[in-house]
């Protein structure tokens, strides 16, 4: 209970912050999405009722504070979660660079769908900002997810004392800091 | 056997998709009929946030200071260890006057701007700047107990920055004029042709639907040209800045370089009343 009252606290420090890192580091010009490396992150080690409330908590109120259209990012972020789910399930998803590759194969998918939704719905061409945006973007989430994923291991191992296994992966799979 | 084991979760996760699809929907529709749809989770989401930003506001003008100042240190602060001290506290001191004589002068020209316009305004401060791949947003410390309400257009003392797009009890956000779903209806205040200003990003903007038979050069200046109801006529966006006529398009290529530093952006005002203040 304490993990589903703590996410939206958790969920407005992340968008909040990841704000902040990017104008500090790129001035504003690319943005760290942590909260989609989070959301990626709940994919592949969470449980799925846990990792699908967290990727809509974290897109609704990535909607709320930075996006225009309000339930896109919802709607892409819970996306993402599944498809993320379901690659943990037929895919090797513990050695970091593998996660590197991952993270930027969902940001890429991430920015398709937003360029998909705004070509079809709101009838706006974005592909312009592919080279100068969302190809940046999309490695700058690649060389932070392995960061990140080590983080949260450290985390889990401070909390449960080992790293955090899902049961329907059979136990059997470890969290490997290898790179 | 997987759907069986997990029915429960799986459930949950079509409620949840059923939800997004219906709140994006919902948006989407009142977006195009041209209103906003004020949610009250979207309101309670953008209060919880603002002490988080404006904290968070703060830390990152403090790290960018003090990294600037090591920077333009290194070398000197080796130099003479007993003046390190006080250069440094009279260095801070300097800064706060600074600070404050940029702030005075920042008001001033937004006075004298807010003066000069027959318009009611609304002065307010940024609170954050939130950015993903295709927005450009900053959130503002006013919100609807102020007297604000969605669509309002928000201006600077350089020109104009955007237009409330959701707003709360005592926060707003702003979608700036660069966001790339940003369009307004402009003209050039040489020729009076019209076209419309798309955002691009940190690039700037273009400005489209300007016939090839135009006479357009770069350094014409780009003003609101008040067709669309939204933003008045004759508020500055910003100057030609590249102009290209290409023998396979119907119209000119054209970008624009605003005149408002969203950068360095830190009070804006909000154009409450239209209507012309008559003493």
């Amino acid at each position: 209970m304490a993990y589903y009252l703590l996410l939206p606290v958790l969920s407005i420090l992340v968008v909040a912050l990841q704000t902040t890192i990017a104008d500090i580091l790129f001035s504003g010009r690319l943005v760290i999405e942590i909260s989609l490396i989070a959301v990626i992150y709940a994919g592949f080690r969470l449980e799925l009722p846990k990792g699908s409330v967290l990727a809509f908590v974290f897109g609704f109120v990535f909607d709320c504070l930075v996006s225009s259209v309000i339930g896109l990012f919802t709607l892409v972020y819970m996306i993402i979660f599944v498809a993320s789910y379901a690659v943990s399930l037929i895919a090797d998803t513990q050695k970091l660079r593998l996660v590197a590759l991952w993270g930027f194969v969902f940001a890429l998918a991430e920015q398709a769908l937003v360029i998909l939704f705004y070509s079809l719905i709101l009838r706006f061409d974005a592909m312009s900002s592919v080279p100068f945006v969302f190809l940046p973007q999309a490695m700058v989430i690649g060389l932070f997810a392995p960061v990140f994923f080590y983080l949260m291991r450290l985390v889990e191992v401070y909390i449960y004392g080992k790293p955090l296994h899902r049961l329907e992966r059979g136990g059997d799979s470890r969290i490997s800091a290898e790179i | 056997m997987f759907i069986f084991r997990h029915y429960k979760s799986l459930v949950l996760i079509a409620i949840l998709f059923v939800i997004a699809i219906i709140m994006l929907s919902y948006n989407t529709r009142h977006r195009q009929a041209g209103r906003q749809a004020d949610g009250f989770f979207r309101k309670l989401v953008l209060e919880a946030a603002a002490p988080f930003q404006k904290l968070m506001r703060i830390s990152s003008t403090g790290i960018s200071e003090s990294w600037g100042k090591y920077v333009s240190l290194v070398g000197v602060v080796e130099e003479n260890k007993k003046l390190e001290k006080a250069v440094g506290e009279l260095e801070a001191e300097l800064l706060r006057y600074k600070e404050g004589h940029l702030e005075a002068q920042r008001l001033a020209k937004i006075l004298a701007f807010k003066e000069s316009l027959p318009y009611d305004f609304i002065a307010a401060r940024i609170i954050a700047k939130e950015q993903a791949a295709l927005s450009k947003i900053v959130i503002i410390d006013k919100g609807s107990f102020d007297g604000l309400r969605s669509g309002m257009p928000v201006v600077s003392s350089a020109g104009l920055v955007g237009r409330l797009i959701d707003v709360s009890w005592n926060v707003a956000k702003v979608l700036l004029i660069i966001d790339e779903n940003s369009n307004v209806d402009v003209m050039l205040h040489r020729t009076r042709a019209q076209g419309i200003f798309s955002g691009m990003g940190y690039r700037g903007g273009a400005l489209k639907y300007i016939t090839k038979n135009q006479d357009i050069a770069e350094g014409d200046e780009v003003i609101s040209s008040g067709m669309g109801g939204v933003f008045p006529k004759g508020l500055m966006i910003g100057r030609v800045s590249f102009v290209e006529k290409l023998d396979t398009e119907l119209f000119l290529r054209i970008r624009v370089a605003p005149y408002v530093d969203f950068s360095k952006l830190e009070e804006i005002l909000v154009l409450v009343a239209e209507e012309k203040r008559r003493k």
